[in-house]
């Protein structure tokens, strides 16, 4: 269940597992144009199907996508995570705060913590993000924690570019 | 170890257990045989058909409930799947399976659900079932009314378009 997925806390974030009452907030995400960039637009039935699928990715990977919340409001304000659907070519970090939350380093803080709780817990030390090409704020944060501009993959007959982030310790 | 809350069950030839990552490559066979798949939901993308079995495990962790593997006791293979299914959207909580190819015709399905019913209606506390059956699935529905569901009505489902609602016995008539 979800409480299995371990909790990773940040100056202002906590990092949890998905739960089924985040669907409306996700909902409000998934709206917007610009969550073309993570595979949306999505209506609520589809958004309660990534949803599960976000749980599901923990029992079968062991490691996952976290769902980020505010630590003094408990609001969920995005994701960062391991994603390693089977046609990726590795694990991916990925990443996406909603608009009303950006230009404060929220996704930066969440998604340095989701690398280093990668390799401190599953052994992830290099890990990629795949960026859209057209996503400007993907591969500037991309920048910003340090990856590198690696290579092109194609996925769903699109193009992405691999960033290489730093080799990361792991687990002592 | 991140495991769903599956409750193990057990009928003569068959072992119900929540699904795991060993179940994948089953599950993704026949959900990309589209003639087989298409009364449930298939696929034409392997990465398609690993998301619906994501999200098939998912559900267990979320709802708490959702389709078992159907193991064979003799082999110890997957024969299938059959469970309680409750997405958004859906009219209400049904009972659902599914045989893989090679597995058909030998009761299966209906040992399988049959078991999962009384789990539904003694350890869920469901109070009743239905089945939401594709038309010209004749060998779903045939099921359905071998295990007593009738007809009810018609409705349009968001994910599988026109769609039969079929009526389980309730818990009184099942466990009587």
């Amino acid at each position: 269940m979800s409480v299995d997925v371990p909790v990773i806390e940040t100056d202002r974030l906590i990092l949890r597992g998905p739960r089924l009452e985040d669907l409306d907030q996700l909902c409000g995400f998934y709206a917007e144009e610009r969550s073309k960039f993570v595979g949306g637009p999505l209506d609520r039935g589809e958004v309660w199907r990534l949803l599960l699928r976000s749980a599901g990715h923990w029992q079968l990977r062991g490691y996952g996508v976290w769902h980020v919340t505010l630590r003094d409001s408990g609001a969920l304000i995005g994701h960062a995570g391991i994603l390693h659907h089977i046609e990726w070519p590795e694990p991916e970090l990925g990443y996406g705060i909603f608009a009303a939350h950006e230009g404060k380093g929220l996704a930066h803080e969440a998604a340095e913590a989701a690398r280093d709780a990668a390799a401190r817990l599953f052994g992830l030390t290099r890990l990629i993000s795949l960026v859209d090409p057209l996503n400007d704020r993907s591969r500037a944060l991309a920048l910003r924690l340090g990856a590198h501009h690696e290579g092109e993959e194609e996925i769903f007959g699109q193009t992405l570019h691999v960033y290489r982030h730093p080799e990361q310790r792991g687990a002592a | 170890m991140i495991v769903p809350n599956a409750p193990q069950l057990e009928t003569e030839r068959l072992i119900l257990r929540g699904p795991d990552a060993g179940d994948a490559e089953a599950m993704i066979a026949f959900l990309l045989d589209r003639e087989r798949a298409d009364g449930f939901g298939g696929y034409d993308h392997r990465g398609d058909a690993w998301r619906w079995f994501a999200l098939n495990v998912g559900h267990w962790h979320l709802r708490g409930y959702g389709y078992f593997t159907i193991e064979m006791k003799d082999t110890g293979k997957p024969a299938g799947i059959s469970g309680i299914w409750n997405p958004e959207g859906w009219p209400e909580p049904e009972i659902g399976w599914v045989v893989f190819e090679g597995y058909e015709g030998r009761g299966i399905a209906r040992e399988a659900a049959e078991r999962v019913r009384r789990y539904a209606y003694e350890d869920l506390g469901l109070k009743t079932l239905t089945s939401n059956i594709v038309p010209g699935n004749t060998r779903s529905i045939a099921l359905a009314e071998r295990m007593g569901a009738s007809y009810e009505r018609t409705y349009q489902n968001h994910h599988m378009g026109e769609d039969l609602l079929y009526r389980h016995p309730g818990p009184d008539e099942v466990l009587g």
